[in-house]
C-alpha cells in the first residue's frame, strides 16, 4: 500500500506502524465524573466499519509523525491523509 | 529425431542433457520438454493420484504434466515444468511421483483402485478401522502424497530484491505487450516489460503468421532494436509479474540465472517490487482441452503447443498427427505441421459444417472417443453419427478455444465475465486501479487485434497521466475471425481427464454435483482441481462448462472462480529476500562489543541485540561458575556492565515536565532538577507497560530510560501521546539510545572507582547522593553523565559518554579498577543481582499484570491525569489478589522453575485454585541456593507458608517458602550508603 | 582533551573504505550530528548562517548541513567534527529549540560513484523503495533498508549518503557491500 503522507508524498506503507480507529485522538479526561465509563468506551468499543475508515498510522520508518489516514477497508482505497497533530489540536479548538 | 525445419533454436551449438539416466543432446534455444520431444521422448510424468503415464500438454507455464526433479544435489527442484526449464550444457533431470521406473511405476496399480480414488475419497475412506489412521494409512498416504521430492540440503544459492519504479508497467512481451513497449517508450514515458519467457514475442513466435508479409521473427528484432536504443524502457525477461497488490505495486520474479548451470557468482532470483502509476495487462490466453476418455496419452497435447514446438523449437511429438477441435483454429496445426513436412493423420472437427482449410482428411460432426497406447499414444477412435472406427497416430492436437489469461486482472477480486460471442471469460469492468487489459487477455485475439489494443491500450493508459503518446505503424497483421462450437467435451462411460495435474474427470465433476457441491468454490475444492501447481489453467473453464450442463444452467450463471497471486509459483527463497543465517535479520552491537569479544564473553541475542551473557575465564569450566563469581565479585567489589540497551529517550520542552507527568502513573513534574526518579508507565487498559528512571537535567530537560525491549514501542508510544493526546503541550522527544554508551558500575567500590574517572566532580555521597543525576566530564574533559540509580541493590551508578568511547572507558575502569576487584559482567549475573534485590523487569511486566500485583498500587497517583490511571482502578483491577513474592526451596538443593504454577500444599493442581506463577528463577550464590520472584495470591499474608511450584509436564512438584522479594539488603542501606 | 580513544561504529579505529567498480563506500567516522526541534513559538533559527530545509530536502553551507527529519525538526551535520560538543555549538546558535547530541546515534556511509549517477541509481534500486529518479540531490528522507531505518541524502548526483543507527553499522555495510558487489558483477 502507499500512503499518501501530506508532507512527503506518496510512501509505502511498509515505512508505516498501524495504531487502530482515530477514535484514539479523543482521550477522555481522567479526573472527570464518569471516567471509568468513558475510559471503557475509549478503550475497549470500536465500530470496525466494512468501508470508510479514518485510522492512525505511525511513520515510524519516516519522519515519526502520526498521521490520520482515511481508508477504505474493504477496497484498500486511501481517500486522505493529515498531520494527527493538526487533526487533534482542531479538535480542541484550534490555536496551538 | 523428429527435428523439423526452422525454428528459434541454435543448430551451431550442441548441449549435453540427461533425464532419467539417459544422455541426450539439444539446442540452446529448447526447453528440455522440446529436446526430449525431439528424441521421441513423449513420456515425461506420471500423474498425481493414478500413476498414469503422462508427456507434455503445453509448451509453456500452464504445464499441468510434464513435471520433473531439476539438477541433483542441494539446488534439486521438484516440479519443474520441463516446458519452461531452458536447456542448458550439463542439466540433469528426473522424472518424479515413481516408484521404480518411469516406464514401469510400481504405483500404478493406484489406477486400478481407480474406483475408490474419485472426488472426495478421503472425505470418506481411510476412517475405519480407528487405529489403522495413525499406523498405518497416514504412513502410507505421506509415502504417496506430493509430486516431486526435496533436497534436505541447504540451498547455497543468493537470491536478491529490488525496488522499480515506472510510468507504465506492461505485463507480457507478445504483440500486444511489445505494441504497447513501443508506444509509450517513444512517448517519453517510464516503461518497464516484463515477460516470464527468455524471448520477447509471446505467441508471435509460435504461430506462422507473417508481419508486413514478413517472418514474425523480423519485426520482433526490429523492435527489440529500438527498445535497445531507449533508455527509458527497461525490459525484463524471464521476469514473471505474478500478483497486483494494491495502489499499483505489483510483485515479479526475475530469474536471473535458472536458466545457467550454476549461477556463477550471480543471484539465483531477484524479487522485485514494481510501483506503477499505470499498468497494461497483455498476459495472452491459454488454450483449453477437451475431455473424451484416455485423453491424457502422451502424446495427446494442446493444438496451439503442437504449433509452438513446431514453429518456434523445429519439432514434432510424431511424425504422424491427428488433431481433435472445435472450431477453426485446430486445423492452423494441420497446416502448420503440412508445411513442416509432417503427416496429419486427419483433423476430426465437431462441427457438422466444418471445412477444411488444407490438404489433409476431414471427418466433420465427429469426436475423438477412445484412445490407445498406454506409454505413448498409438491410435484414437473416431466417432460419428454412432459409427466409430480407429486411426493411427503418434500425436493428437487438441483444440478447444482460449482462456484470456484474466488473472491479474481479478487479484483485486473482480469478477472476469462470460462473453458467449467469444466462448471465453473476459476481464470484467472492476480492474486493479490504473490497469488496462489488451490483446488475447482482452479477448482481442488475432494479431491485428493485438497489435492495435496494445498500442491503444498504452496511449489510453499515458492519457489518464497527462502523457501524450502517438500510436506508432503497425505491421499488416492476420485479422481472421475464429469460427468455433461451444463443444465441451465428449459424453462416454471411461475417464475422461479434465484437470490433469491432480486427476480431476469429468466423472468426479458429475461425483461433485451429486453431492450436491455445484458452487463453482465447492466443485473445486471438493474434486481439487485447479489446486494443482498449474492451478487449473488449462482446465478450470471446461470443468465448469460441464457443471453447466449438469445444472442446466449457462455459463455466464455458473460463474468461475477468481484468482489470488502468485499466477505461477513462486520459491519461498526470493520471497525471503535474500539473507539467511546470522544476516537474516538486522544485528545491533553494543559499544562495549569487540571489546568484550576480546576479553572472550560469549554472547547472547536479546531482541536484534547481541549482548554479553557472561565472561568466562580460564579454568571456568561451566557457566555457572562464571555467573556466581561475577556476581559475588560485584557485591564484594565493584562490577561493570554495559547496559546501552536500555532505551533512552531525550525529553525537552517548557512542557517537558507536564508531559512526562501524564505519561508516568507516578508523580514526575516533582522531579527536581539533578535528580532520578524511578517511572512506572501503565497501558491506558490500566495493565503495566513499562518501567525505568526518568532524570532532569534541567527545568526543561530529562532523559527517560525504557527497557531494553520495549524501546522502540515507548517511544512510539510518547510520540503518539505528544503528537495525538496533548499537542498543545510544549515538548519535543527524540531517541538517544545509541548515543551514548552507557555502563553499570555497581558494589561497594563504585565510588571509589568512579573517582579515579572523573574529573574533579563531588560524586561524594552528600555531594551526590542515591537517585542523584549530572552532566560532567571524565578521563580529561570527555563529557559524560552520571546517574546514581542502582539495579542491583548495591551502591551503584551509571555513567554515559558518546558511543565511540564506550569501549575505551569500559577498558580504562577496568584497568583502573583491578585493584578494587572489577569485574565486568553480563547478562546472566545482571538477571541474579536484580532477581537478589527484587527488582521487577520484563518477566513481571508482560503486559499480564499490574501496579498493584507489583506492589506499587500507591505509587499510581489519584492527584493526576496518567495514561492507565483510570482503568487501572476499575473493580476487577483493584480485586486482584496475587502479589509480588519471593520464593525459596525447602531444600536447597531442589530448582525454582520460572513459569512454575503455584498451589497450596495438598490442593488439586487445577486452574481453581491456582494461586499464581513464578515469573523469574535463578541460583543465587549468596543465598547457596535457587531463588524466585512470582505473583502469589494473598503473597504478604503467606510470608512464611510453603506452597508447590508445579510443572506438570516435566513432572515437577517443589515444595517452596514464601518470602520478601527483597533476599539481598531489603532495607536498602547500599544503596543509600 | 581526554586520552580515551575513540572508535568508529565499525568498530575499528580507522573509518572503512572500499571500492565496488565505479561505486566506493566510505564510513564517514568524523560527522557531528545534532538534533535541532523548534519550540513553541520559537522563530526557525538560521544556525550559522545555514537556512533550515523543507521536508524532503538537505541543504549545505558554511561548513555545516541541515536535512528535514520531522515537523518542525532538522538535524544538523557538522563534517569533521565529531569529537566536538556539537551540540553545544548548534544550542548556541539556536538557544530556545531544543538540541539533543545525535553524532554517535548514527553512523554514516559516504556512496561515491566514479561513473556520474547511474551506479548510484542501481544502488537505490536494490535497496530502498524510493523512486531514485525523484530523489536528485539535495534530497533526503528517512526510510526503511533491510529492516532498517536509515536517512539516505542524495548529496550530489555522484553521490549518496546512508545515516542509520550507529549499533546497526554492521548490518547496513553488509547490505550496502553486498548491494554494491552485485552491482559490480552485472
Amino acid at each position: 500500500m502507499l500512503i499518501p503522507h501530506p508532507l512527503l508524498g506518496l510512501r509505502d506503507a511498509q515505512e508505516f506502524t498501524y495504531l487502530g480507529d482515530a477514535s484514539l485522538l479523543n482521550r477522555p479526561d481522567g479526573m472527570a465524573e464518569g471516567a471509568a465509563e468513558a475510559f471503557y468506551d475509549y478503550v475497549y468499543l470500536r465500530d470496525n466499519p466494512a468501508g470508510v475508515h479514518r485510522e492512525l498510522w505511525f511513520h515510524e520508518q519516516g519522519d515519526r509523525s502520526w498521521l490520520v489516514v482515511t481508508r477504505n477497508t474493504v477496497t484498500h482505497e486511501i481517500l486522505g491523509a493529515e498531520l494527527a497533530r493538526d487533526v487533534a489540536l482542531a479538535a480542541k479548538g484550534g490555536a496551538q | 529425431m523428429s527435428r523439423l525445419s526452422g525454428g528459434l533454436i541454435d543448430r551451431s551449438q550442441s548441449l549435453r542433457f540427461r533425464f532419467d539416466g539417459k544422455d541426450y543432446t539439444g539446442h540452446p534455444g529448447d526447453t528440455l520438454a522440446s529436446a526430449l520431444l525431439a528424441h521421441d521422448v513423449r513420456l515425461m510424468g506420471r500423474s498425481f493420484k493414478y500413476h498414469r503415464p503422462r508427456g507434455p500438454v503445453s509448451a509453456g507455464s500452464e504445464e499441468p504434466n510434464a513435471l520433473v526433479e531439476l539438477r541433483t544435489g542441494a539446488r534439486q527442484e521438484p516440479n519443474t515444468r520441463a516446458t519452461m526449464a531452458e536447456l542448458y550444457d550439463g542439466l540433469i533431470a528426473n522424472s518424479q511421483n515413481r516408484v521404480g521406473s518411469l516406464a514401469f511405476d510400481l504405483l500404478a496399480v493406484n489406477d486400478l483402485a481407480a474406483p475408490f480414488f474419485a472426488a472426495g475419497f478421503y472425505y470418506k475412506t481411510f476412517m475405519w478401522p480407528r487405529a489403522f489412521w495413525e499406523k498405518l494409512y497416514e504412513p502410507l498416504i505421506r509415502r504417496a502424497a506430493g509430486l516431486g521430492s526435496l533436497t534436505h540440503l541447504p540451498d547455497p544459492d543468493d537470491y536478491d530484491k529490488g525496488f522499480l519504479h515506472c510510468d507504465l508497467l506492461v505485463i507480457g512481451g507478445g504483440a500486444a505487450g511489445l505494441a504497447a513497449a513501443l508506444t509509450a517508450a517513444r512517448a517519453g514515458a517510464r516503461v518497464i516489460l516484463a515477460d516470464e519467457d527468455f524471448r520477447l514475442g509471446g505467441r508471435l513466435m509460435a504461430e506462422s503468421h507473417t508481419l508486413n508479409d514478413l517472418p514474425a521473427g523480423d519485426w520482433i528484432a526490429q523492435v527489440q532494436a529500438e527498445f535497445d536504443s531507449l533508455p527509458n524502457l527497461r525490459v525484463m525477461r524471464r521476469t514473471t509479474v505474478f500478483g497486483a497488490f494494491d495502489h499499483g505495486i505489483y510483485g515479479a520474479v526475475e530469474r536471473v540465472s535458472d536458466h545457467l548451470a550454476t549461477p556463477g557468482g550471480r543471484v539465483r532470483q531477484t524479487l522485485w517490487r514494481i510501483t506503477a502509476k499505470r499498468i497494461v495487462l497483455a498476459a495472452g490466453a491459454t488454450e483449453r482441452h477437451i475431455p473424451f476418455a484416455n485423453n491424457d496419452r502422451p502424446g495427446v497435447m494442446l493444438a496451439g503447443a503442437m504449433r509452438t514446438y513446431a514453429n518456434r523449437y523445429a519439432v514434432s511429438p510424431a511424425n504422424r498427427v491427428a488433431i481433435f477441435t472445435n472450431g477453426d483454429d485446430g486445423h492452423r496445426t494441420a497446416l502448420d505441421l503440412i508445411a513442416k513436412g509432417v503427416e496429419i493423420a486427419g483433423v476430426i472437427d465437431t462441427r457438422a459444417g466444418a471445412k477444411a482449410l488444407g490438404k489433409y482428411p476431414l471427418f466433420a460432426g465427429a469426436v475423438v472417443s477412445n484412445t490407445k497406447g498406454r506409454l505413448g499414444l498409438k491410435s484414437l477412435e473416431i466417432t460419428r453419427d454412432g459409427q466409430s472406427h480407429w486411426i493411427e497416430a503418434g500425436a493428437l492436437g487438441v483444440a478447444g478455444g482460449w482462456n484470456p489469461n484474466v488473472h491479474l486482472a481479478s487479484h483485486h477480486r473482480g469478477r472476469p465475465v462470460w462473453d458467449e460471442s467469444t466462448l471465453a471469460f473476459l476481464p470484467g469492468a472492476d480492474l486493479p486501479p490504473g490497469m488496462v487489459v489488451a490483446g488475447a487477455a482482452a479477448g482481442r485475439g488475432t494479431t491485428h487485434q493485438a497489435l492495435t489494443s496494445g498500442a491503444e491500450a498504452a496511449v489510453a493508459a499515458l492519457a489518464g497521466l497527462g502523457i501524450s503518446a502517438a500510436l506508432p505503424d503497425l505491421p499488416r497483421a492476420e485479422d481472421a475471425p475464429q469460427a468455433q462450437a461451444a463443444f465441451w467435451h465428449v459424453p462416454g462411460k471411461a475417464r475422461a481427464w479434465v484437470d490433469f495435474q491432480n486427476d480431476v474427470t469429468v466423472k468426479d465433476v458429475k461425483l461433485s454435483h451429486q453431492e450436491n457441491m455445484v458452487p463453482v468454490e465447492h466443485l473445486k475444492r471438493w474434486t481439487t482441481l485447479g489446486m494443482a501447481t498449474d492451478q487449473g489453467k488449462t482446465s478450470n473453464v471446461t470443468a465448469l462448462a460441464v457443471m453447466a450442463e449438469l445444472t442446466g444452467k449457462t455459463i455466464a450463471q455458473t460463474g468461475t472462480t477468481i484468482f489470488r497471486p502468485p499466477y505461477t509459483g513462486v520459491s519461498l527463497a526470493v520471497l525471503g529476500g535474500g539473507d539467511t543465517g546470522t544476516h537474516f535479520r538486522p544485528r545491533r552491537l553494543t559499544p562495549t562489543h569487540e571489546w568484550a569479544k576480546a576479553q572472550g564473553a560469549v554472547f547472547v541475542e536479546v531482541g536484534q541485540w547481541m549482548r554479553a551473557q557472561y565472561f568466562p575465564r580460564k579454568g571456568e569450566t561451566t557457566w555457572r561458575e562464571t555467573v556466581d563469581r561475577e556476581v559475588l565479585a560485584t557485591r564484594a567489589g565493584v562490577g561493570l556492565c554495559d547496559v546501552t540497551t536500555l532505551g533512552k529517550v531525550d525529553v525537552q520542552g517548557a512542557d517537558a515536565a507536564e508531559f512526562l507527568n501524564r505519561i508516568y502513573a507516578n508523580a514526575m513534574g516533582s522531579l527536581k532538577v539533578g535528580m532520578v526518579r524511578y517511572g512506572l508507565m501503565l497501558r491506558e487498559d490500566g495493565h503495566a507497560y513499562d518501567d525505568g528512571t526518568c532524570a532532569r537535567l534541567a527545568e526543561d530537560h530529562f532523559v527517560v530510560t525504557t527497557t531494553t525491549a520495549q524501546a522502540g514501542p515507548v517511544y512510539r508510544h510518547m510520540e503518539f501521546a505528544r503528537q495525538c493526546l496533548w499537542p498543545e503541550l510544549d515538548v519535543q522527544l527524540i531517541s538517544t539510545t545509541d548515543a551514548w554508551a552507557q555502563i553499570s558500575v555497581a558494589g561497594p567500590n563504585a565510588r571509589a572507582l568512579l573517582e579515579r574517572i572523573v574529573d574533579g566532580f563531588d560524586i561524594s555521597n552528600e555531594g551526590f547522593p542515591f537517585m542523584a543525576c549530572a552532566e560532567m566530564t571524565v578521563c580529561g574533559g570527555l563529557r559524560a553523565r552520571l546517574f546514581r540509580i542502582s539495579f542491583s541493590g548495591e551502591l551503584a551508578y551509571e555513567i554515559a559518554v558518546p558511543a565511540r568511547y564506550g569501549a575505551a572507558l569500559m577498558g580504562r575502569m577496568v584497568e583502573r579498577g583491578a585493584d578494587l576487584g572489577a569485574t565486568p559482567y553480563g547478562t546472566e549475573a545482571l538477571g541474579v543481582l536484580r532477581i537478589e534485590k527484587g527488582h521487577a523487569a520484563g518477566n513481571e511486566l508482560n503486559g499480564q499484570t499490574t501496579a498493584l500485583m507489583l506492589g506499587m498500587g500507591k505509587m499510581v497517583s489519584t492527584k493526576k491525569d496518567s495514561i492507565g490511571a483510570v482503568l487501572s482502578r476499575l473493580e476487577g483491577m483493584a480485586a486482584e489478589p496475587r502479589r509480588l513474592v519471593g520464593l525459596v526451596p525447602v531444600d536447597a538443593a531442589e530448582p525454582v522453575t520460572a513459569g512454575a504454577h503455584l498451589f497450596e500444599e495438598g490442593a488439586a493442581q487445577v486452574t481453581e485454585t491456582d494461586l499464581g506463577w513464578i515469573t523469574s528463577a535463578c541460583y543465587s550464590p549468596h543465598l547457596g541456593s535457587a531463588i524466585g520472584l512470582g505473583f502469589l495470591a494473598e503473597g504478604p499474608a503467606r510470608m512464611g507458608q510453603v506452597v508447590i511450584a508445579a510443572n506438570p509436564l516435566q513432572g515437577q512438584a517443589v515444595r517452596l517458602r514464601v518470602v520478601s522479594p527483597h533476599f539481598i539488603d531489603p532495607e536498602g542501606g547500599r544503596l543509600r550508603d | 582533551m581526554t586520552d580515551l580513544a575513540p572508535i568508529t561504529a565499525l568498530g575499528g579505529s580507522l573509518a572503512r573504505v572500499q571500492s565496488f567498480g565505479a561505486l566506493a563506500i566510505a564510513e564517514n567516522a568524523d560527522l557531528a550530528l545534532a538534533s535541532l526541534a523548534l519550540r513553541r513559538g520559537a522563530a526557525q533559527p538560521v544556525p550559522m548562517g545555514l537556512s533550515l530545509p523543507g521536508p524532503g530536502l538537505w541543504h549545505a553551507g558554511n561548513g555545516i548541513a541541515a536535512f528535514w527529519t520531522g515537523p518542525g525538526q532538522w538535524m544538523i551535520e557538522a563534517p569533521g567534527r565529531a569529537t566536538e560538543d556539537f551540540a553545544a555549538v548548534v544550542k548556541q546558535a539556536a538557544p530556545e529549540c531544543s538540541v539533543t547530541e545525535q553524532t554517535d546515534a548514527f553512523t554514516a556511509f559516504e556512496i561515491a560513484s566514479t561513473a556520474g549517477a547511474g551506479p548510484i541509481l542501481a544502488l537505490m534500486a536494490k535497496l530502498v523503495n524510493i523512486d531514485a529518479a525523484a530523489f536528485g540531490p539535495g534530497s533526503a528522507t528517512r526510510t526503511g533498508l533491510e529492516h532498517m531505518s536509515v536517512f539516505v541524502i542524495r548529496r550530489a548526483e555522484d553521490r549518496l549518503a546512508v545515516i542509520g543507527m550507529r549499533s546497526a553499522a554492521g548490518s547496513i555495510w553488509h547490505a550496502l557491500e553486498t548491494a554494491a558487489a552485485r552491482l559490480q558483477g552485472d
